[in-house]
């Protein structure tokens, strides 16, 4: 006898079956509600702005140092068209990008605020104000509190000192403890610097013009926030955890034998095996494209590219949960085993939040296209073109882990 | 309740636990964990100024900037390679060195710099790497700078990443070892029916429970402390850092005993450990960035045991200073006792 059942109806209807399962365990439906509203939720959560300025305080204000500096020039016979070089320290000082300049009246001041007892907060309008936390006053109106790193305390006779070269002045850094050493390192160059410039010793080097310096899209002002950042590494976890779920579910049918009695049908193993990749392919693209929809990260140009990177990270994850879906293990075996497989793949996950600061080992890893792609194409907006050798790695490691997945779970059902 | 019943069924947990994958588990990942941080992410939440260098000829400004402090110095040897990584923010800036440069600024020639920095760096990584390269530069011209710059120091300073990392394993230790040890311990021995057998016999139901939270007591402060002293992190009070740790111990695992009486099956449990992990685990999270306001960690169990960890241990302060955070951590402690004896009844069903 032969069965006229078509293989799109017998891999419907075990689909279908996987479907009920899956929707009947109450667990499996509040953990991925809970799971999505958790990750979404952390997203708006996480700070939306980046913060890549210096700030530090300088004693005296700079007008003060300015006007005291040029006085004694004056006196001392320098031209006045010379002094306007001096200017200059200001512009570098206020205009600099990347700097954020509070200026207090003296070194006392300066101290308390380098040492945290004084606080410094700047409104709307750009205005810095210096606050008592012990004290009487309240915290002017939608100011936001700022906290210098370091503190430069100039002589007064600073400029003059160094543009007549009579005497060697001597500024004080005051550091907090705890800031990095290379701040602490470039804000004591910067001084040596101004006062090389002051002193009529140009730089040693000629400068290159902007333009040439900065390489790629200049992002002062624009920096990548860490929301930014989060948005396809919510993707990328959602479509990880799928594995959990999937593998149980395979697991459950290897520990049950629901398998061998659905072989005594006209099911055959390829059926299951098919079934099992659309079933968990759809579950995981699903969620991932739900997420990336409550994130906005979908865009008009980049919708089908990220569809397709998603669909190649789902097929991932849903191979690897057949791979350990096939060892039939129990609950907690299987949940120990799919942690042995996920760690090391959601290395790379790191490695594209912050570039640069992982060993190189871990581009070799399966996940690392996946995550670089959704990482490119959220972030940077990469086209089809930019994106078709990460798209091949990311493609030939799925077919791999699959390739491997079918296999072991096909010799696990046969030896049922 | 009987003392000694109590300790046979605690030993016979100590013989029999050992060999399951959940224990291995709690045991393995402290230490894999700090071999992945130190080796893979040494510099992950800090990532310091990153600058690439290509040295045509021998130049001192390669060995001096190889020996600057918080910077990432990448040797490379080809100019198209750091320009690539420039461009894709691998490093934050990147330096060409002819074979004369050094020659060339001594002699007063004033050579073309070949600097580059990534459009994607932030203004302060670009200050920091630019004024100290220039510094580094001037160097070769033996002059005196015409200022001096004297640093005074204010406050404590800062700690390693290495070091800041601890409390998270140290917590992930707590976690596995003083939750899923007892609650997994105790799922398991009512599936397979051990439970039933244990209750039909002069055992009662409050030491089976009082050796299963000693059970993850014992095991989540051996290795809550074995993870300190592996990252060397005991700081100048370890008897202190002990007693954070017990109480600590002792609050996870009440959390771990109550969610293995509430489990009846293993899929229970999973579900239960991971819906509450996110509850549990924000307070890690803010702890991680600080910049988040911290008052809303304050509503999370667990930070009143992340806190005098890091205090304690990391910090180093005393007790005294974080009495009010023990207190609290005592306090859910022991108020979850009665919930624990209220929900007993579920072992039986």
């Amino acid at each position: 006898m032969s069965s006229n059942i078509s293989a799109g109806r017998l891999l419907i209807a075990l689909i279908k079956k996987d479907i009920r399962v899956y929707s009947r365990n109450m667990i499996y439906l509040f953990l991925m509600v809970l799971g999505l509203a958790f990750f979404v939720a952390i997203y708006w959560l996480v700070p939306d702005q980046v913060e890549e300025d210096i700030t530090f305080a300088i004693t005296p204000p700079l007008a003060t140092l300015i006007s005291e500096g040029k006085e004694t020039l004056l006196e001392h016979g320098v031209p006045e068209y010379m002094l306007e070089e001096i200017e200059e320290v200001e512009a570098a000082f206020k205009e600099e990008e990347g700097f954020l300049l509070v200026e207090v009246e003296n070194e006392d001041i300066l101290k308390k605020v380098i040492g945290r007892e004084l606080d410094v907060y700047k409104t709307d309008q750009d205005q810095i104000i210096i606050h008592d936390p012990g004290g009487d006053k309240e915290i002017p109106a939608g100011a936001s509190k700022i906290v210098p790193d370091i503190g430069m305390s100039f002589p007064s006779s600073f400029l003059s000192d160094t543009v007549l070269g009579h005497e060697k002045p001597t500024v004080t850094v005051f550091a907090d403890a705890a800031v990095p050493e290379e701040i602490r390192g470039a804000m004591e160059a910067l001084i040596r610097e101004m006062a090389y410039q002051l002193a009529g010793k140009d730089l040693p080097v000629e400068m290159p013009d902007e333009e040439t310096i900065i390489l790629g899209q200049d992002r002062i002002g624009d920096q990548i926030s860490m929301r930014a950042k989060m948005r396809p590494l919510i993707a990328f976890f959602i479509l990880m955890m799928e594995t959990f779920s999937l593998a149980s579910l395979i697991s459950n049918e290897v520990l049950q034998r629901t398998v061998t009695a659905l072989l005594v049908t006209p099911v055959r193993t390829w059926h299951f095996l098919m079934a099992k990749t659309l079933f968990g392919t759809a579950l995981a693209m699903g969620q991932a494209v739900i997420v990336l929809i409550l994130v906005g990260a979908f865009s008009a140009t980049n919708w089908l590219l990220l569809l397709v990177i998603v669909l190649l990270g789902s097929l991932l994850f849903t191979a690897v949960a057949m791979l350990v879906g096939a060892s039939g293990k129990d609950f907690i075996g299987q949940l120990m085993y799919s942690m042995l497989f996920l760690i090391p793949l959601m290395i790379p996950s790191f490695a594209v939040l912050f570039p640069g600061t992982v060993a190189t080992w871990v581009n070799l890893l399966p996940t690392y296209p996946i995550v670089r792609l959704l990482h490119d194409v959220t972030i940077y907006g990469i086209h089809w073109l930019d994106s078709i050798n990460l798209m091949i790695y990311a493609a030939l490691w799925t077919l791999a882990i699959y390739g491997a997945g079918l296999f072991v779970l096909k010799r696990k059902v046969a030896a049922l | 309740m009987s003392i000694k019943r109590v300790l046979r069924i605690l030993l016979k947990d100590f013989s029999v636990e050992p060999r399951k994958s959940f224990f291995i588990w709690a045991l393995i990942m402290p230490f894999a964990l700090t071999l992945l941080f130190q080796f893979a992410f040494g510099s992950l939440f800090e990532p310091k100024p990153r600058l690439g260098i290509v040295d045509q000829g021998n130049s001192v400004i390669t060995t001096e900037v190889q020996e600057l402090e918080g910077f990432e110095v990448l040797i490379l040897t080809e100019t198209d390679d750091l320009i690539d990584k420039v461009k894709q923010h691998d490093l934050d800036a990147g330096l060409i060195l002819s074979a004369d440069f050094d020659r060339e600024v001594k002699a007063g020639e004033k050579p073309l710099l070949e600097f580059y920095i990534s459009g994607e760096s932030l203004a302060s990584n670009r200050i920091i790497v630019s004024v100290t390269t220039i510094e580094i530069i001037r160097g070769l011209e033996d002059s005196e700078a015409p200022v001096e710059v004297e640093t005074v120091y204010l406050g404590e300073p800062g700690l390693p990443l290495s070091i800041r990392l601890v409390p998270l394993i140290v917590f992930y230790a707590l976690v596995m070892a003083g939750m899923w040890v007892p609650s997994s311990s105790l799922v398991e021995e009512k599936e397979k029916g051990t439970m039933t057998a244990l209750l039909v016999t002069s055992v009662r139901i409050s030491e089976v429970l009082l050796a299963k939270w000693l059970l993850g007591f014992i095991f989540a402060t051996f290795l809550a402390a074995a993870t300190l002293l592996l990252n060397q992190a005991f700081g100048p009070r370890p008897l202190e850092v002990m007693v954070v740790i017990i109480l600590a111990a002792a609050l996870t695992s009440m959390i771990g005993l109550l969610i293995g009486i509430y489990s009846k099956t293993a899929t229970m449990l999973f579900t239960l450990i991971k819906s509450l992990g996110i509850f549990l685990f924000i307070p890690v999270v803010f702890y991680l960035f600080p910049e988040w306001p911290q008052w809303i960690a304050k509503f999370f169990p667990l930070y009143w045991i992340i806190s005098p960890i890091w205090e304690v241990s990391i910090k180093g302060e005393p007790l005294s200073l974080v009495w009010f955070e023990m207190m609290i951590a005592a306090a859910i402690t022991l108020g979850l006792i009665p919930l624990a004896l209220l929900l007993k009844k579920r072992m039986l069903t």
